[in-house]
C-alpha cells in the first residue's frame, strides 16, 4: 500500500512540475533561512563552552558606585590585585589569571627580521592562562608555555605571517622594538566563539602596570577557576565583605561589589562594560528566534495553501479511491506521506542552500559559521525534528481537508473543487502578507534612519579625514611629521587627539568652577587635543578662540601643578553650568585637577554614536599622549596623497608599519550593529516577499479554478478580458489591503520602539506606509496577473461544457 | 439482493421540499440486469448513488444483502460496498497518475489483499480483457473505449456481486458502446453478476432484463424483457 502511495505521490510531483517546484522552493527557502538563523543561534549559545573547565570558570566583574553617581557602573575590568589576593584569601579558588588587552591602547608593533606588523589582538596574561583555558596547542604545551616572563604564544595564522614555513618555536619576536619575546607555543587559531580572542599572548611580566598589585584602578580582566561545587553566592558575599574592608582601609567612599559571572554566560548575559569581546545581545537572539520561526511558518502556510489549491485536480482521484473502498484514514496517510516526501526533498534542498549561504552569512555576521557549528548529532536531530514538524504542520490540514471530500461531488463533474476552507486559505495569505508588509515597512524605516545617520551633519566634518593610530608616539615626533606634511600638496590640515573624535570615551569631572560652591562637580566627557583639532575637523566655535602655540607652551611643564590649562567646552557643558556661550569664555574651571580657563565654546557636535544624546564635553590642550593622528586631505587625487603620506611615514618612522583608515570608517564602525540589522531586515524582507508571492500564486490558481464557471458565464454575457482580469485580481488586492491595514500599526509600533534607541532619529513618515502598501499591491498584482489573464482568456465553451 | 422501501430524497428550498426521489420502492434479485432510464433530472443517478451507498436518502428503508443499510454507520457501509459492489462511471474516472495495471489493482489495496495475490488477480484480469499489452500505459494514452474497459476491469477485480454503472457508454461512440454492453451481457449471463445501469439509450437499455423508467423522482413504468 505504501508503495502505491509513494508512486502516486512521486508521479504527482513530476506531473505538476510548476506547483511542485513552487511548493518545494518556498519550503526549501523557508527551511534554509530557519537553519541559517538556527546556526547563528547555536553559535551564540556555544560561546566559550569549548574550555574543559568551562563549568568552573568565572569572570569577575566590578560594580562600583561613588557617592555622587546616580547609578553603579558595572565594568568587566578589575584592579590588578584581585586575582592574587583572592587566590590567597579564599580556598574555594583553585587558580586564577589576569588578562590585559595589550593592544587595546593603540597598537603594538611586532617584528621578526624585516617583517613588521601592527598587531591588533595581543594580550598579556599570567602564566596560569593555559592551565585554566583550553586552547589547542600545535606546538609547545599548555603546562609551561607561558611560564617564562619573556615567552609568547602565537596563533597558527600569526606563525604563518611571521615565519612562513619555518618552525616558530624558539624564534624571537621583537615587540615595539625594545622587548624580545621567545615563541614558546603555537596554538590553533582562537575560535570566533571565544570571548578571549588573540593572535598573540605574552606573560604579564612585560606589562609594567600589572606588576604592582593595586586596588585603585581597574584595567585587568580577572578569571577564576573555582573548585567544583563551590557556592558562588556565598563566595561573592565573602568577597564583598573583604573588599569593603580594604576600601575602608584606603579611606575610599562608595560601594564596590564583585560579581562572579559564569564563563559561558558572559557573552550573552553580562552587562559589564568594556568586555574583551563585543558582547552578544540577548534581545537579538530572541528576535532572530522569532523571525526564524515566522519564516518557517510562512513556508509551511505556503505549502499548505498550494496543496489545498491543487484539490481540484486531486478531487477526482480522492473520489475514485473512496469509491474503490478507501477509508478516510487511508487517504489521510497517503496525503501525509506526500507532504513528507515534499518536505524531505525541500529539506535536502534547504540544507544545500544553507551550505551555500553560510560562508556569506559568516562574513556578514563576523562569526565563523558552518555546518560544523553544529554538533553532528544535534544537526541530525534538528533535521529530523524539522522534518517531522514541517510534514506535520504543512501536511495535516491539507490531508484532513482532502481526505474529507465526498466522492459523489467530485465524481459527478459538476464541481471539481470543494469550497470549504476558503476563509482559512485567505486568512493564511493575509498572514503571509502581514509579515511581508511588516518587513517592507520596517526595512524602509530602518533604511531611512541608517541613511540619516550617514548623512546628517554631526558638527564634525569627517570628509577625507585620514586616521592613523599612533598609540602614544612622542609629541615632538608628531609635530615634526605634521610640519613635514605642510609641504605636501593635497593635505589641508592635520592634528592629533587622545582618542577618536567620533567616539570620545574619557570620563572626567569639572570642579573648582568660578562662582560655584567648592563641592560642585559636573560629570563630563573630555579629550586631550592638539592645537589644530578644531580647525581640522571643522568644529564651529560660538565664542572665544581656537587653541594656539601659547596654550601648548602653557601645558608643557612636566609637573602638573605648574601647568596652565585652556579648555574648549561645548554649548551643552556651559549651559549645564548656567552660562551663555559669551559669558563662559575666560571663566576658571578645574578638570580632574587640571586648572585653567575656558578659551572657547564650541557648537554642539556628536562625539559618540547618534544613539546617545549630546552631553557636556571638554576639549583640552594636553600634549602628553595622543592615540590618533588626523589628516585632512583634499578631495582630489586621494590615492596620490596616501602614497605620499606612506613614503613620508616610512622615512620618519621605519619601525612602525604604515596603516591608515578614514574617519568615516570609524564613524560607520559605531553603527556596525545597526547596519547589520538593516542588512538582515533587507534579506528577510526579500525572503518573506518571495514566499508570500508563492502563497498568493497558489491561492490565485485555486480560486480562479473555483470561479471558472462564473468567469465562463460572464464571458458569454459579454465581459471583456480586462473586466475579468480586474474582477479576479481585485479579490486578491483586497487581501493585501487587509494585510497592509493590520501590518502598518504593528510595524509602526515596533519601529517606533527601535528608533527610541537613537537620540537622533528620523520621523516615521506616512509615505513609507503608502509606499509599502503600493509596493505590496504591485507585487501581488504581478503575481496574480498571470492567473487572472489566463482565466480571462480561457474559451468559455471549455469551462461550461462539463455541465 | 437489495430492497428499497419508500425511499425519498429531497432538498429543503425555502419552505418547499424539492424531491429528487419521491417514495420509490424497488427490489432487485441476484442475477438481474436492470436498466434505469428517464429524462434529465428524473433522479436516475441519485437512485444509483443511493443503491451504491454513496448517497443517503432522506427517508425510507434500504436493505442490501439482508443488511439494513439505513441503520449502518459510514464505516460499515463502506465495508459492505467494498465487498459487494463495483462501480463503472461515464467519465471512466481512472487515476491519471497510475498505470492501467495499477488502476486495476487499487480496490484490492483497500481490501488488504496481499501483494503477490494482487499481482496474480491483476494479471488474470488483464488477460481476460485482452489488455496485457497496455498494462504499463497511463490512462491518457488510451482511447475512451479502452479506458472504460480498464474501468470495468477495475470494477470487477474484487469479484463484486453487483455492478453499478452510471451511463457507462455516455462518452463512447456507438461501436465502443456496443462492445461494452456486450461485455456487460456476458458478465451477467456467464458470471451471474448483478448489474444495474443508468442509461439514456433505448438500445442499451434493452440489454437488460428489466427497464425502470423514472420521471420526476417516481417510477413511471417498469418493463420486463
Amino acid at each position: 500500500m505504501i508503495r502505491n502511495y509513494l508512486k502516486t505521490a512521486w508521479r504527482n510531483l513530476l506531473g505538476n512540475k510548476t506547483t511542485s517546484f513552487i511548493s518545494m522552493a518556498g519550503l526549501a527557502v523557508g527551511i534554509s533561512c530557519f537553519l541559517l538563523l538556527a546556526t547563528y543561534l547555536v553559535n551564540e549559545l556555544r560561546y566559550d563552552t569549548f574550555h574543559k573547565n568551562a563549568g568552573n570558570i568565572v569572570r569577575v566583574a566590578y560594580k562600583y558606585q561613588s557617592p555622587d553617581d546616580k547609578e553603579p557602573r558595572e565594568l568587566a575590568v578589575t584592579p590588578t590585585a584581585t586575582v592574587h589576593v583572592y587566590k590567597q584569601q579564599f580556598s574555594e579558588i583553585e587558580d586564577g589569571v589576569r588578562i590585559f588587552n595589550y593592544s587595546g591602547n593603540g597598537q603594538v608593533t611586532v617584528s621578526y627580521g624585516d617583517k613588521l606588523f601592527a598587531e591588533k589582538q595581543m594580550l598579556t596574561a599570567d602564566g596560569s592562562f593555559f592551565k585554566i583555558f583550553s586552547f589547542n596547542f600545535l606546538e609547545g604545551n599548555a603546562q609551561n608555555a607561558l611560564s617564562d616572563p619573556s615567552s609568547i604564544v602565537i596563533s597558527s595564522s600569526a606563525a604563518k605571517k611571521y615565519f612562513g614555513n619555518e618552525d616558530p618555536m624558539g624564534k624571537v619576536l621583537k615587540l615595539n622594538s625594545d622587548k624580545n619575546l621567545t615563541v614558546t607555543g603555537v596554538i590553533e587559531d582562537v575560535p570566533s566563539y571565544s570571548q578571549i580572542k588573540f593572535d598573540m599572548i605574552a606573560n604579564s611580566a612585560i606589562d609594567p602596570g600589572t606588576k604592582d598589585l593595586r586596588w585603585s584602578s581597574a584595567s585587568n580582566y580577572s578569571y577564576l577557576l573555582l573548585k567544583p561545587g563551590t557556592n558562588r553566592q556565598a563566595l561573592a558575599k565573602k568577597m564583598d565583605a573583604f573588599i569593603a574592608n580594604i576600601m575602608k582601609g584606603e579611606g575610599r567612599k562608595g560601594t564596590t561589589q564583585y560579581l562572579l559571572e559564569s564563563l559561558t554566560k558572559v557573552h550573552l548575559y553580562s552587562k559589564a562594560l568594556y568586555s574583551l569581546d563585543t558582547p552578544g545581545n540577548l534581545n537579538n537572539i530572541y528576535t532572530l528566534g522569532v523571525v526564524a520561526v515566522i519564516l518557517l511558518l510562512l513556508a509551511c502556510v505556503n505549502f499548505l495553501n498550494l496543496v489545498t489549491a491543487r484539490s481540484a485536480e486531486r478531487g477526482k482521484e480522492i473520489g475514485v479511491r473512496k469509491v474503490m473502498g478507501a477509508v478516510r484514514g487511508q487517504l489521510f496517510v497517503q496525503f501525509i506521506i506526500e507532504a513528507a516526501i515534499i518536505t524531505l526533498v525541500s529539506l535536502l534542498i534547504g540544507v544545500f542552500i544553507l551550505y551555500l549561504a553560510l560562508p556569506g552569512f559568516s562574513t556578514f555576521t563576523g562569526q565563523e559559521l558552518s555546518l560544523h557549528t553544529w554538533n553532528a548529532s544535534w544537526l541530525i536531530g534538528a533535521l529530523i525534528g524539522l522534518f517531522v514538524l514541517v510534514s506535520f504542520l504543512a501536511g495535516t490540514y491539507p490531508s484532513l481537508y482532502l481526505s474529507a471530500f465526498k466522492p459523489i461531488a467530485t465524481l459527478k463533474g459538476t464541481s471539481t473543487t470543494q469550497p470549504g476552507g476558503n476563509l482559512l486559505r485567505k486568512s493564511l495569505v493575509v498572514f503571509q502578507f502581514v509579515v511581508s508588509v511588516f518587513f517592507i515597512i520596517s526595512t524602509l524605516i530602518a533604511g531611512n534612519q541608517l541613511k540619516f545617520m550617514q548623512t546628517v551633519d554631526t558638527g564634525i566634518n569627517r570628509d577625507q579625514v585620514i586616521v592613523m593610530d599612533i598609540g602614544g608616539l612622542p609629541y615632538n615626533k608628531i609635530e615634526a611629521f605634521k610640519n613635514d606634511l605642510k609641504q605636501q600638496s593635497g593635505i589641508v590640515a592635520s592634528t592629533a587627539s587622545y582618542d577618536s573624535p567620533v567616539n570620545v570615551r574619557g570620563g572626567y569631572s569639572i570642579n573648582a568652577v568660578d562662582g560655584k560652591p567648592t563641592d560642585y562637580s559636573l560629570s563630563v566627557t573630555a579629550i586631550p587635543i592638539e592645537k589644530d583639532f578644531v580647525k581640522t575637523l571643522g568644529i564651529k566655535l560660538l565664542s572665544g578662540g581656537d587653541f594656539n602655540l601659547s596654550d601648548e607652551k602653557a601645558v608643557q611643564d612636566t609637573a602638573y601643578g605648574k601647568r596652565k590649562y585652556s579648555f574648549i567646552l561645548n554649548e551643552t557643558a556651559v549651559k549645564a553650568m548656567g552660562w551663555k556661550p559669551e559669558e563662559a569664555v575666560g571663566k576658571r574651571i578645574g578638570l580632574n585637577g587640571r586648572v585653567g580657563f575656558i578659551k572657547a565654546v564650541a557648537k554642539d557636535f556628536n562625539f559618540a554614536s547618534l544613539h546617545e544624546e549630546i552631553t557636556p564635553i571638554v576639549m583640552f590642550a594636553e600634549y602628553d599622549w595622543f592615540g590618533k593622528l588626523l589628516i585632512k586631505a583634499s578631495a582630489k587625487n586621494m590615492q596620490q596623497t596616501v602614497t605620499a603620506l606612506q613614503s613620508k611615514w616610512k622615512a620618519f618612522y621605519p619601525n612602525k608599519p604604515f596603516e591608515y583608515h578614514f574617519l568615516d570608517e570609524e564613524y560607520e564602525e559605531l553603527y556596525k550593529a545597526d547596519l547589520r540589522t538593516g542588512g538582515i531586515l533587507k534579506a528577510f524582507t526579500a525572503v518573506t516577499i518571495f514566499i508570500s508571492c508563492l502563497g498568493l500564486f497558489g491561492l490565485a490558481v485555486f480560486s480562479t479554478r473555483l470561479r471558472t464557471k462564473e468567469i465562463g458565464i460572464r464571458k458569454v454575457l459579454g465581459a471583456g478580458v480586462t473586466n475579468i482580469a480586474a474582477l479576479v485580481s481585485f479579490d486578491f488586492i483586497k487581501l493585501v489591503i487587509i494585510a497592509v491595514i493590520i501590518a502598518s500599526p504593528l510595524a509602526y509600533y515596533v519601529m517606533h520602539k527601535w528608533l527610541q534607541d537613537f537620540a537622533f532619529k528620523v520621523e516615521i513618515q506616512w509615505w513609507i506606509f503608502a509606499l509599502s502598501a503600493a509596493f505590496a499591491v504591485f507585487i501581488a498584482l504581478a503575481t496574480v496577473s498571470y492567473q487572472s489573464v489566463k482565466a480571462a482568456l480561457t474559451n468559455p465553451i471549455k469551462t461550461l461544457r462539463s455541465e | 439482493m437489495l430492497s428499497l422501501q419508500h425511499i425519498s430524497k429531497y432538498y429543503q428550498v425555502g419552505g418547499n421540499k424539492n424531491y429528487v426521489i419521491n417514495d420509490i420502492s424497488l427490489n432487485v434479485d441476484e442475477g438481474e440486469f436492470v436498466s434505469i432510464m428517464g429524462p434529465s433530472g428524473s433522479g436516475k443517478s441519485t437512485l444509483l448513488n443511493i443503491i451504491g451507498m454513496l448517497d443517503e436518502p432522506t427517508n425510507g428503508y434500504h436493505y442490501f444483502v439482508d443488511q439494513p443499510v439505513h441503520q449502518l454507520k459510514e464505516k460499515q457501509r463502506s465495508a459492505l460496498y467494498k465487498q459487494y459492489i463495483g462501480f463503472v462511471f461515464q467519465a471512466y474516472h481512472l487515476i491519471d497518475e497510475l498505470t492501467v495495471a495499477e488502476n486495476i489493482e487499487t480496490p484490492l489495496i483497500y481490501q488488504d489483499v496481499k501483494g503477490s495475490e494482487r499481482k496474480a488477480m491483476v494479471a488474470d484480469m488483464l488477460d481476460r480483457f485482452q489488455i496485457v499489452g497496455k498494462k504499463d500505459l497511463f490512462p491518457a494514452q488510451l482511447s475512451g473505449g479502452q479506458q472504460q474497459l480498464v474501468g470495468i476491469a477495475r470494477a470487477l477485480i474484487a469479484k463484486p456481486k453487483l455492478i453499478l454503472a452510471d451511463e457507462p457508454t455516455g462518452n463512447l461512440n456507438s461501436k465502443q458502446g456496443e462492445e461494452i454492453m456486450e461485455l456487460f451481457r456476458k458478465l451477467n449471463k456467464e458470471d451471474g453478476v448483478t448489474i444495474i445501469q443508468v442509461t439514456h439509450s433505448e438500445k442499451n437499455a434493452e440489454y437488460g432484463s428489466r427497464i425502470i423508467n423514472l420521471l420526476d423522482g417516481k417510477i413511471e413504468s417498469i418493463k420486463n424483457l
